[in-house]
């Protein structure tokens, strides 16, 4: 057998020494270049979800006058409808701020609510992420959770000039402490593995031995509040099942979701407030 | 070289785009294509070995970049299919596209397999995590089969209306 030439060899040495060279490369360089990667192709995402409503902009305006005026009628019941919510909830907002002063209760931070649009969706086995269409440039900053009429949409990533990185709550790996509606006790939620054609699911563990749930009757999770990132009372998904965990302590078991979480088109970033809000 | 390899990250910068706007639709499905083996399958095949290492590095930092992994993994595992190509071209008829193709699934493969054991976490149902990924890979392969000659043409033509003469470089231009 004749001898393996060296020259064969020549390109995972160079490997070799590239990959050396890369470990003793400092972090915040790698930190810097990833940043300018990242924004090299920002210009051309965005430009990509213009063009896409700019699309939707025409093929909307192909609509007959007739389905508009149902459109704007069904819109105007909404609006009463939201409209007379509102004053309940301006009701129920003070009574809570009058308890508050009588209990002397520490103020919760607030939130500014940032409506942002969707420019890309990457959901892989792997990770399941969003690019919103704003960054830096209205305040948005890392870890801030992103929410959408049906709850919780999962949390900000990464931040950029002007665009940022959405982490979903289908994410595998993403953790949240929550709650069965109705109860207190913590709970913990993490992304699980979304399979194809289908929505999104999670899991639940720590599930207390009297909270029931399936897929006929299932169960509310909301956010906890625990852990300072999401509001509480946030709807996270339903508990489809709950069975006894091996030690026979707790429960665990599956959680869906929104399958409109798969077609978000806008989102609302709730960008904590620096400093309380003034009674 | 420098220009040879700003051409192939501009290509590489295009594909990142295309199967970008690809995945935001398949989304909706929970489907995704990812098409790493295409990244480095022309310029390892087909280019001198610094050229091509370099754009295969770039378009792996490309990638890194808008994801949740460590900046580097794809830059590193295209570097690493990259040498591994190079070694064995010599072996293949690789000017022919069917070929290219045929290399870039198998290579496409080999990444996604690693890419997977490097992503799944293995406290989260490992068999329902690997049947995601294994339609996922069967969606990144149908979308390679159907591409890898158009882009392979697009890269053949942007280098030759540069100047670059592709029947130059030989298996031994390291």
């Amino acid at each position: 057998m004749p001898p393996q030439r060296f020259d064969q060899a020549k390109p995972f040495l160079t490997l070799g020494i590239a990959l050396l060279a890369w470990l003793l490369i400092p972090t915040a360089l790698k930190r810097v270049t990833r940043a300018g990667f990242f924004e090299l192709q920002a210009p051309i995402a965005t430009t990509a979800s213009y063009v896409r409503d700019l699309q939707d902009f025409w093929s909307l305006k192909t609509r007959s006058k007739n389905e508009l005026i149902e459109a704007g009628r069904d819109v105007a019941r909404l609006n009463a409808a939201y409209e007379s919510r509102l004053q309940q909830d301006a009701a129920l907002r003070s009574e809570i701020e009058r308890l508050e002063r009588i209990l002397k209760l520490p103020i919760p931070p607030g939130f500014r609510a940032e409506p942002a649009r969707v420019m890309l969706r990457d959901f892989s086995s792997w990770w399941q992420q969003m690019t919103i269409r704003k960054g830096r440039n209205y305040g948005l900053v890392q870890g801030a959770p992103v929410i959408y009429g049906g709850g919780v949409v999962g949390r900000v990533r990464e931040v950029y000039a002007y665009t940022a990185v959405v982490e979903l709550v289908s994410s595998p790996g993403v953790r949240i402490a929550a709650t069965a509606e109705g109860d207190t006790r913590p709970i913990s939620y993490q992304g699980g593995v979304n399979p194809s054609y289908g929505p999104a699911v999670g899991v639940v563990e720590y599930v207390p031995l009297d909270v029931f749930a399936s897929p006929s009757s299932p169960r509310r999770l909301v956010t906890s509040g625990l852990g300072g990132v999401f509001p509480p009372n946030l709807t996270i998904g339903y508990m489809t099942k709950v069975e006894p965990s091996s030690d026979g302590l707790f429960k665990s078991g599956d959680v869906r979701l929104d399958p409109a979480l798969s077609a978000l088109n806008e989102v609302t970033v709730l960008v904590p407030e620096s400093t309380p809000p003034s009674r | 070289m420098q220009r040879r390899v700003l051409i192939l990250t501009a290509a590489s910068l295009l594909l990142a785009v295309i199967l970008g706007q690809l995945n935001h639709y398949l989304a909706a499905w929970q489907l995704h294509a990812w098409c790493g083996g295409l990244f480095v399958t022309f310029a390892a095949l087909r280019l001198g070995y610094r050229t091509g290492a370099i754009a295969a590095l770039m378009a792996g930092l490309l990638l890194d970049a808008g994801q949740p992994v460590s900046f580097g993994t794809q830059g590193f595992l295209f570097l690493a299919a990259h040498a591994v190509i190079f070694t064995i071209r010599a072996r293949a008829p690789r000017d022919a596209t069917i070929i290219g193709v045929m290399i870039a699934l198998i290579a496409n493969l080999g990444l996604f397999l690693i890419l997977s054991f490097l992503r799944i976490d293995p406290s989260v149902k490992t068999e329902l995590a690997w049947l995601r990924a294994f339609a996922d890979l069967l969606v990144s392969q149908i979308v390679i089969a159907l591409i890898a000659p158009w882009f392979f043409a697009v890269q053949t033509r942007l280098l030759e209306s540069n100047g670059a003469n592709l029947r130059d470089f030989s298996r031994g231009a390291i």
